[in-house]
């Protein structure tokens, strides 16, 4: 148990592996360390980052989404109220054309009616008067009783 | 001249160490020339298994980390344990330092740590096993020549260098040496001077301050490497005592005997990791002082 110079070279040992860890243990351990650590971090805060875009991205989408289902309403509704215009145009129109086409029906039925009345007219008086000059010889004529023919047409 | 085994032969050849040294016919470790050799003597086997030991922290250290430092994977292993020490070594220092930036304390807090944890482990091993076995090895390599190697079983070998006072007091003169340097660099040697002059008692009382202070200053690394020396001399000396139940006495209390060695051995496990962690907070703490500037 005497003290002697094992002191001193335990002294000289404990500053030589002291001063081995210091340059070449330590360093490159802690350095790995701290770089998981930062690389923890970092991930951490990137995946917090995204979590927080995506909470943005769905709020983006719900926006959209309620967006693109309103525009569709109203385009849904605007087409209705277009169609059943077109449709209540259509049958207005229709109606309008049956109208016409019944009144201009109508009416050459008439001037067919009075034309071929006025033919009939023409040829009955046409007979008549043959008839009667053949009756009664040259008397009568047309240019003399025009005026009785014309009444006896017009009473036909 | 071997002797017969006692009790007392028994205690002494477990607390001797294996010194070498000069002597005036040249440099031997004939154990009865120790009174020859005078102070340059060395403990051969305490510095043997503290440089073994602290080779194998640093081997350890160095080949558990992976080669290629790759920061993206999970550690594995013993990479673990070594970041679990580190991570323990710094929040030590980092409580004790705060601000105060000095890359030399982290490494020499763990390598005190590490190393006299190593050291004190060597307690848990059965007290005659490695000196028995370093007797024959002794033997068969210096063979019948040398006088005093005859006996293998009285061949001084002491393996728990930190029951050696030399190797406490060593370390912590180690630290006492980094504490004056750091004193003078760090808040240099006029504040240094001051510090140990000037207080209690102010500037007409400087010899009293200076005897007061120095005290103060000395008694640190003396108490720091006679802790650690202390209590495991004390550990090694239970384990001796009952290992003489074992061979000095009576069937009972031979087996009383096995039953105390493996509670002692069990309360030592904390005695060895306590006394290591001390000797580590008390490093980082008188170095912390060195770095502190004192008001007042």
């Amino acid at each position: 148990m005497n003290i002697n110079a094992t002191l001193l070279a335990q002294a000289v040992v404990m500053i030589v592996f002291v001063a081995i860890c210091w340059r070449y243990i330590y360093p490159p351990i802690l350095s790995v360390m701290q770089e998981r650590e930062k690389r923890i971090s970092d991930g951490l805060e990137a995946a917090k980052k995204a979590d927080d875009s995506l909470e943005e991205a769905k709020l983006a989408f719900d926006k959209e989404l309620n967006q693109a289902k309103a525009e569709a309403a109203d385009i849904l509704e605007k087409a209705n109220t277009r169609a059943s215009q077109i449709v209540s145009d259509a049958s207005l129109k229709a109606e309008a054309e049956a109208e016409k086409i019944m009144v201009s029906a109508s009416s050459s039925i008439e001037n067919e009616t009075n034309k071929a009345k006025e033919e009939l007219r023409q040829q009955m008086s046409d007979i008549i008067i043959d008839t009667t000059q053949k009756i009664l010889g040259d008397e009568i004529s047309k240019e003399k009783h025009e005026d009785i023919l014309k009444k006896a047409a017009e009473e036909l | 001249m071997a002797k017969e085994l006692t009790t007392e032969s028994y205690i002494e050849h477990h607390l001797t160490n294996l010194t070498c040294g000069k002597t005036p016919e040249g440099w031997t470790c004939d154990p009865y020339k120790v009174e020859q050799m005078g102070f340059w003597a060395f403990h051969v086997d305490s510095l043997f298994w503290s440089i073994f030991l602290g080779g194998l922290f640093i081997l350890f250290f160095k080949i558990a980390m992976p080669k290629k430092i790759n920061a993206v994977s999970a550690p594995t292993g013993a990479q673990n344990f070594i970041e679990m020490s580190i991570e323990f070594v710094e929040d030590n220092v980092q409580s004790l330092f705060g601000s105060v930036k000095n890359t030399l304390i982290a490494p020499l807090a763990l390598t005190v740590f590490v190393w006299i944890l190593l050291m004190n482990l060597m307690d848990l091993v059965p007290v005659d096993f490695l000196p028995v076995l370093a007797g024959h090895i002794a033997y068969a390599v210096a063979g019948e020549g040398v006088e005093w190697i005859k006996n293998p079983e009285s061949f001084y070998f002491k393996v728990v260098p930190t029951t050696d006072p030399n190797i406490t007091l060593g370390m912590a003169f180690a630290v006492f040496v980094l504490t004056i340097y750091y004193s003078i660099t760090v808040k240099g040697l006029r504040a240094f001077i001051a510090e140990l002059t000037l207080h209690p008692f102010g500037k007409w009382l400087i010899p009293v301050n200076f005897v007061l202070e120095m005290v103060n200053f000395i008694a640190k690394p003396i108490s720091l490497g006679l802790r650690l020396f202390g209590n495991l001399y004390a550990g090694e000396m239970i384990f001796i005592l009952i290992a003489l139940m074992l061979f000095f006495s009576s069937i009972p209390i031979g087996i009383l005997g096995f039953g105390l060695h493996l509670v002692w051995a069990l309360f030592h496990i904390l005695i060895v990791v306590l006394q290591a962690f001390i000797f580590m907070a008390l490093t980082i703490a008188y170095l912390a002082m060195a770095h502190e500037t004192e008001e007042h």
